[in-house]
């Protein structure tokens, strides 16, 4: 190691010279780095792991997980690993390392073992890693523990955060152990702290002075500052008690009010809104407006309810698919209507419809469960054991929906704005839709069981492009066939009755089938009759239409209906934009004619008018280019047609879809399946590739996840088990990844600092402890409600420690990762706003409602193929808080990137915070801040006295203390004070009246100074 | 791959910059261009006791900057550079099956008529390189220049295939070449962004400001979009009734202030947070100078075709000497209107068409020369292209024949070129095939690209990697087979 140090200092830099030797370094960096009086660098697992290699031996077993794994992951899974698994070794699997089926290690026997034998034998022909890519062999500390490992028994361990909750030693042991030598922490969690604080021989800091904490929770839990009123009345109640007991009561008071502020909805949505990847637009090039916001709301509600996480996840991952689903359930599942949909002309809108649903389950599993899933996409999981296949059996559980990147977006749904009308609105409007598949499904039921005869056609011709013919079926055969494009076939009469005999001709069908037989090369482009004219023909060309009763199609697989192919608009029968699968229609006649009435009227022919007017948004038609005609004689489908049962159906259909249209309000994307009779298959794309289509594969979770737990893979196999199965005691994921985002939110880095990322590749918990007792304690204790789990850590003496850092202590954790001082970090994107808006005195306060513009530079949006323009808000919309700015994915606005805000074009699981210039010449230069500071001296102005002008001095401090909950020092009195005599130019001359000028401008400068403090930046 | 390595190298990152900070501050509060973004000051990192990753360069770069001018829309190569006689031949003819089996286009459909060529071409300069009458003045450069005419790509649709040529990935959420250089790199000027992105023809790229985004590293990588009209940065003009002399009293109070609220915290954060809004207070000037197009010169400005206030591609190539020759690291041109469908007057091979090249020609065969003669051609690499090219057919929207003449998205082939930086001079490098469809010799990807040019900024491809998505990160693409075209090389 001490060698590898220098070859560091030298400028070596081992890892930067080949591709592959960057795997040596990791740990080896960290071990340089420890030695380096880094020594709590904290980028390694904390327990039991000391630095890897430096165990001294002896002592407690070798832990796979912390020890072994990190040195399998750093040296050899890049090629014996899940993408390269070369020699047909993988050190993922342990079936493949270890006996019976696996060669590599043997249990109990280091010396026997070729693990050992490869690593440290002296051939360069043999030895691992090749020395040819890897010039440096394996540490002899690597190597000592690898022997260790495998002389106690090579246990091995599924991945650590799959591990069940609560295997590492409860709090309450950790107590007696402590106890006796510190009285420190109010709660559980704090006794776990501590523990690690000693163990690292540092010591917690003192408690907060009142104001610091109380600006630090206030941000955490509602976003914003304290008021005035809120500090001065907090500090006031703490002086009037003397016991620990009773101030404790104030704080846990105190936490109590602001978790009851619907604020705390919208500080927490914000949060949420990132990992949603929510926007008020589609995405990619025209980007054009989508009603998202009422998802936003929702949000808001969801978290001032403190809906519990279990109930919150199933609704939005599932709520279509509850039974009873109420109006909240359809809202919510918008969160997977997030994701983007591409209107540019020309583009292929199954591509864009699998781009969003690889996009939901990526998000899905980084979400719930801090699994980077997107790589195994293509292949195998590098790191961590997850197959292939396994990625696409997970991808079938959301490959079902409705929605099929079309610019309408359907399924949709409104939300009206009159709220009270909620639950009433959301009903009408599932029952006009499940009325209009439930119709369809009755009338299939009965017309699918006739005996359909399929039909030889005497004739056919098209008016653009060439067709031919093939058995009964009518194919395309070259040449362009435009929207427009019209089919005529035509039917012989006498063979029809030869070949229907004695009854009379009842209902038809069409067979629009793919070009393929081979399922695994559908969907095809879309293939729509978009209007079907029949009419008898007679011996002089005289033509009788023929009245149909009504379409009905196999399954109703988008917005429009298959009677349209009757009405003369572009929709009808078939399916748009893709052709899923061969599909079928029925027409059913009013008036079957008999043979003898047609036969005297001299009737020859039936002509089958054929129009094709669909298209693509890129113009692209979406011709028949197969097809198949077939008759029947049953009469089933007439007389159901005509029974009172279908008119009932279609009666409440119309009243249903009446009674929807009556609903105003935005128009919500939502998430809900096809019919069951036309799902979707789900392939393996072969090597992540959407045109290249592999095995069919069925739903289910990737077997790593099961390990330890009595769940088949296969038992979860739909969006809803999916979800249930996240919430489930089963699945200890879940509950650690959300209170480690919690737990980031506050403390501004989390247990797991790779808070996407909870695999091999990711960073192991610096207090797996602590995560898991929080994670019981969410779960648990308080039953998915994040509000009581917030107040236990805000309370806590580990959050309420001074944020106040020693030389020494900066030296020893500079981000502060052992947690021996409190939070002290930037301010979000939203908060610097908000802040600005409240302390001014300009905030609306409303709650909820369409997103707005508030000023931000002209030339901002400039977007192309698109009319959408930014209308700046004027009135009380430019003052809302930030979560309710309309944010245009290809344009969001700026002053939030610049302060580390992500696009949202995909789930963004952390915001790594920066300090930069450009951060500066917002806060300082931005009109919206200019704005914020004038209000700040006017507000601090008018409250004051009666008649009197607040002294100068005065009304800085009080802006002071409105910015920062903290009264300036003497001393930054004076120099603001300063300031402001030094940029007044009514040079304190008195007015006649004998008042002080004020020149408001220099005030206004000095509130923008107070804005711009550091103290004013961070929490 | 190293999976630890990018938090770890993160980690370091933020440790160095204060340690740095901590050590230095008090030679004056200079150096640090963007706080955390510490791989900026990778010099003085080699030469701490801290043992501090150096990202890049790999290896001694070609190239310290990178001026990439991107047509957005997709120009026609056969209208350009790629001259096909044989194409000619074919004018007005129904296009071969052959042509059309297993492709997929944005708006012909069944089979189109072919399209010959729609204006002469000859060839030029030492190299004889072939360039149509549109580009008159482009014509007197060619021997500075490498035109590369067998790029290809895998999308047909604008947004995916600009974010294939500048993330690596056809989909959202990857880095930017800017900000993988940026990432590598770091920024040689501590008082102008690093990535400037300047965009004219009135609209911003079809994939959104996505094309110069940090993707998954961090936001501090991304492009900075400047404007040739109001401020040249957002933000950078003191708001009304502030002047710069009472900004500068105020920034005085404000580093008094937060100096005390270092020793009030010891948090070693708020002394970067002074030297960010110093360096903020200097970027007002230098920015505000880097942009004033007025100081230049009568010939100058005869030279490029400018006048100062407009929004022009122009302006714009006279800007990016000016950041060049000001140490900016990656400068990004957009230029929108090259979309010739001929669906419309302004988007026609016969019409919007002659604007287009009119408006870029005699700017960037300035910039060329003007680089050159400023010696900083050597050590600049300036791109040219769009995200791809344009189908040898004529456009039949609808199946229809179409009033004026247009072409539609081809991913088969395009061409680029490219100068100074490394790259070898007065050479034409690919073919393809006799009607300009598909690129079919020494044929160059997206992902071919950005290692070549990576190579020239001293970076090995491989090696600059961010763990993202379970993967280490690249913007050749991790997934995606890539080689060096050591053909473009001088």
């Amino acid at each position: 190691m001490v060698r590898l140090f220098f070859s560091l200092r030298t400028g070596a830099r081992p890892w930067l010279i080949a591709g592959s030797t960057v795997q040596i370094t990791s740990m080896v960096l960290l071990g340089c780095l420890c030695l380096n009086s880094f020594k709590p660098r904290s980028t390694c697992a904390a327990e039991p792991a000391t630095a890897n290699g430096q165990s001294s031996g002896g002592e407690s077993p070798v832990d796979f997980n912390s020890q072994i794994r990190p040195i399998l992951v750093a040296n050899c899974t890049s090629c014996h690993g899940g993408v390269k698994q070369a020699g047909d070794v993988s050190f993922i699997y342990p079936e493949q390392v270890l006996p019976p089926d696996g060669w590599i290690v043997e249990p109990g026997d280091p010396d026997a073992s070729i693990l050992i034998e490869r690593i440290t034998t002296d051939d360069a022909d043999i030895r691992m890693p090749p020395p040819d890519e890897h010039p440096d062999p394996l540490s002899p500390e690597d190597i000592e523990l690898l022997r260790r490992w495998i002389a106690e028994g090579a246990q091995w361990q599924n991945m650590w955060a799959l591990t069940p909750l609560g295997l590492a030693s409860s709090p309450a042991e950790l107590k007696t152990k402590h106890s006796a030598e510190s009285k420190w922490g109010t709660q559980p969690l704090d006794q776990i702290v501590l523990a690690n604080l000693q163990a690292k021989n540092l010591t917690p800091s003192e408690e907060a002075p009142a104001e610091q904490w109380l600006r630090r929770a206030s941000f955490d839990l509602i976003g914003m500052p304290p008021s005035e009123d809120q500090l001065t009345e907090f500090l006031s109640k703490l002086e009037s008690v003397s016991l620990t007991s009773e101030k404790e009561a104030v704080y846990a008071a105190e936490v109590d009010m602001m978790l009851a502020e619907s604020h705390f909805g919208e500080r927490w949505a914000s949060v949420w809104m990132d990992l949603a990847r929510y926007a008020d637009s589609m995405g990619f090039e025209k980007d054009p407006h989508r009603d998202m916001w009422p998802y936003r709301d929702w949000l808001i509600q969801a978290f001032n309810a403190d809906m519990p996480y279990d109930e919150f996840t199933i609704k939005q991952l599932a709520g279509d698919l509850l039974e009873d689903a109420m109006a909240g359930d359809w809202i919510a599942t918008a969160f997977h209507r997030n994701t983007q949909t591409n209107t540019e002309g020309g583009t292929d809108d199954e591509e864009f419809r699998i781009a969003a649903l690889i996009d939901r389950v990526n998000t899905t599993w980084t979400v719930w469960q801090a699994s980077t899933f997107g790589c195994v996409q293509c292949h195998s999981h590098p790191y961590d054991p997850i197959e292939h296949d396994e990625y696409y059996a997970s991808l079938a559980m959301f490959n079902d929906t409705m929605d099929v990147d079309l610019p309408d977006e359907y399924p949709t749904i409104r939300v009206p704005n009159d709220r009270s009308q909620l639950e009433h609105a959301i009903d009408v409007q599932r029952r006009a839709e499940e009325l209009r598949h439930q119709r369809n499904a009755v009338g299939w039921d009965v017309a699918h069981a006739a005996n359909w005869q399929s039909l030889t056609p005497a004739s056919f011709k098209t008016t653009d492009g060439k067709l031919k013919q093939f058995d009964n079926q009518i194919v395309t055969d070259g040449g362009t066939f435009p929207p427009g494009t019209k089919y005529t076939v035509e039917l012989n009469l006498e063979d029809l009755q030869t070949q229907l005999g004695e009854q009379p001709l009842s209902a038809m069908k069409l067979d629009i089938l793919p070009l393929s037989d081979d399922p695994a090369q559908w969907p095809e482009q879309g293939s729509v009759l978009s209007e079907l004219t029949a009419e008898w023909i007679d011996a002089e060309g005289n033509a009788t239409p023929v009245a149909w009763a009504g379409v009905i199609a196999d399954a109703i697989t988008g917005s429009t209906d298959p009677d349209d192919a009757l009405r003369g608009n572009a929709s009808g029968a078939g399916e748009y934009p893709k052709l899923t699968g061969p599909r079928q229609t029925v027409f059913v006649m009013r008036d079957p004619s008999s043979w003898e009435s047609l036969n005297e009227k001299s009737i020859k022919t039936l002509r089958l008018t054929m129009r094709q007017s669909h298209s693509t948004t890129g113009n692209l038609a979406t011709p028949i280019r197969r097809l198949e005609w077939f008759a029947t004689t049953e009469v089933e489908a007439n007389q159901l047609l005509e029974s009172d049962q279908w008119k009932q159906l279609t009666d409440s259909l119309a009243q249903a879809r009446k009674e929807a249209s009556q609903v105003k309000g935005p128009k919500l994307p939502i998430v809900f399946n096809r019919p069951a009779e036309a799902a979707r298959e789900t392939r393996v794309f072969v090597r992540g590739n959407w045109m290249e289509r592999g095995e069919k594969v069925d739903p289910a979770i990737p077997v790593a996840f099961t390990q330890g737990t009595s769940v088949r893979p296969s038992d979860v196999n739909s969006r809803l088990e999916l979800a249930q199965w996240l919430v489930s005691n089963d699945n200890p994921l879940t509950p650690r990844v959300w209170a480690n985002r919690v737990w980031a939110q506050l403390f501004g880095i989390g247990l797991v600092e790779t808070q996407e990322d909870f695999g091999s590749s990711g960073l192991q918990p610096t207090h797996p402890q602590l995560l898991d007792h929080l994670a019981l304690q969410l779960r648990d204790e308080h039953r998915w409600h994040l509000k009581p789990f917030l107040r236990e850590l805000v309370l806590s003496s580990t959050y309420r420690q001074t944020h106040h850092v020693s030389e020494e202590l900066q030296q020893a954790d500079p981000r502060n990762q052992w947690l021996a001082r409190g939070p002290r970090t930037r301010l979000t994107a939203e908060m610097v706003r908000d802040q600005a808006l409240a302390v001014s005195g300009l905030l609306t306060e409303q709650i909820g409602g369409p997103s707005v513009m508030p000023p931000q530079p002209d030339g901002v949006w400039q977007t192309v193929y698109s009319g959408a323009s930014w209308k700046t808000a004027t009135g009380p919309e430019r003052y809302r808080r930030a979560l309710y700015t309309y944010w245009r994915r290809t344009s969001p606005y700026p002053s939030f990137l610049t302060f580390d805000s992500p696009t949202r074009d995909l789930c963004a699981p952390r915001r790594i915070a920066t300090n930069t210039p450009l951060q500066a010449l917002v806060t300082l230069n931005d009109p919206v801040y200019a704005e914020c500071g004038k209000a700040l001296v006017e507000q601090t102005a008018a409250v004051d006295t009666q008649g009197t002008i607040t002294p100068i001095e005065s009304q800085i401090a009080r802006m002071f203390v409105l910015v920062t909950q903290s009264q300036p020092t003497e001393w930054e009195l004076h120099e603001l004070k300063a300031l402001y005599d030094d940029l007044d130019e009514t040079s304190g001359v008195p007015q006649d009246d004998g008042k002080l000028n004020v020149d408001q401008n220099a005030l206004a400068i000095v509130a923008s100074t107070i804005l711009n403090l550091d103290k004013a930046l961070t929490k | 791959m190293n999976p630890l390595n990018d938090s770890v190298r993160l980690g370091l990152l933020q440790w160095q910059t204060r340690r740095h900070f901590l050590q230095n501050c008090s030679l004056g509060l200079a150096g640090m261009w963007l706080g955390s973004q510490a791989n900026s000051v990778h010099g003085e990192a080699a030469q701490t006791s801290d043992a501090v990753p150096m990202l890049a360069p790999h290896f001694p770069p070609k190239a310290k900057r990178v001026i990439f001018l991107h047509m957005a829309g997709g120009p026609s190569q056969l209208e350009l550079f790629d001259y096909k006689p044989d194409l000619q031949q074919l004018d007005g003819k129904d296009t071969p099956a052959s042509f059309l089996e297993g492709k997929r286009f944005a708006f012909i459909q069944g089979v189109p008529k072919m399209l010959g060529p729609q204006f002469p071409f000859a060839q030029h300069g030492e190299s004889g390189a072939w360039v149509s009458d549109r580009l008159p003045h482009f014509q007197s450069v060619v021997d500075k220049v490498c035109f590369v005419k067998s790029l290809h790509t895998t999308q047909f649709n604008h947004a995916p295939a600009q974010l294939l040529l500048h993330t690596g990935s056809q989909n959202l959420g990857s880095a930017s070449f800017g900000a993988w250089t940026m990432y590598g790199l770091g920024s040689e000027n501590q008082n102008l962004p690093g990535f400037v992105v300047l965009v004219s023809g009135g609209k911003t790229p079809s994939a959104g400001k996505s094309v110069w985004g940090s993707g998954f590293l961090p936001s501090v990588h991304q492009g900075v979009q400047c404007r040739s009209k109001g401020d040249p940065v957002l933000y950078l003009s003191n708001p009304e009734g502030v002047s710069r002399i009472q900004r500068r009293r105020a920034l005085d109070t404000l580093a008094k202030l937060n100096r005390e609220t270092f020793e009030q915290t010891g948090d070693a954060e708020v002394l970067t947070r002074i030297s960010q809004y110093e360096m903020a207070f200097r970027m007002q000037t230098s920015a505000t100078e880097a942009f004033d197009l007025t100081q230049e010169t009568a010939d100058v400005h005869a030279m490029y075709g400018t006048k100062p206030g407009e929004e022009s591609f122009a302006n714009n190539c006279l800007l990016a000497r000016r950041l060049a020759e000001r140490d900016v690291r990656f400068i990004q041109l957009f230029h929108w209107g090259w979309d010739s469908h001929g669906a419309g007057a302004n988007e026609a091979i016969n019409k919007g068409f002659h604007d287009r090249c009119r408006e870029v020609d005699q700017p960037m065969t300035a910039l060329l020369k003007d680089l050159d003669q400023r010696g900083l051609l050597e050590d600049t690499l300036v791109v040219w292209g769009g995200e791809f090219g344009r189908t040898p057919m004529r456009e039949n929207r609808g199946g229809r024949e179409m009033k004026l003449i247009g072409r539609d998205h081809n991913p088969g082939a395009f061409t680029m070129w490219f100068a100074g930086g490394g790259i070898k001079p007065g050479v034409s490098i690919g073919h393809t095939d006799d009607i300009g469809y598909e690129a079919v010799e020494n044929k160059v990807s997206p992902h071919d690209l950005h290692a070549t040019l990576q190579h020239l900024l001293g970076i090995d491809h491989h090696k600059l990697t961010y763990m993202s998505q379970g993967l280490p990160q690249r913007l050749s693409n991790v997934t995606q087979p890539s080689r060096i075209v050591t053909d473009m090389f001088a």
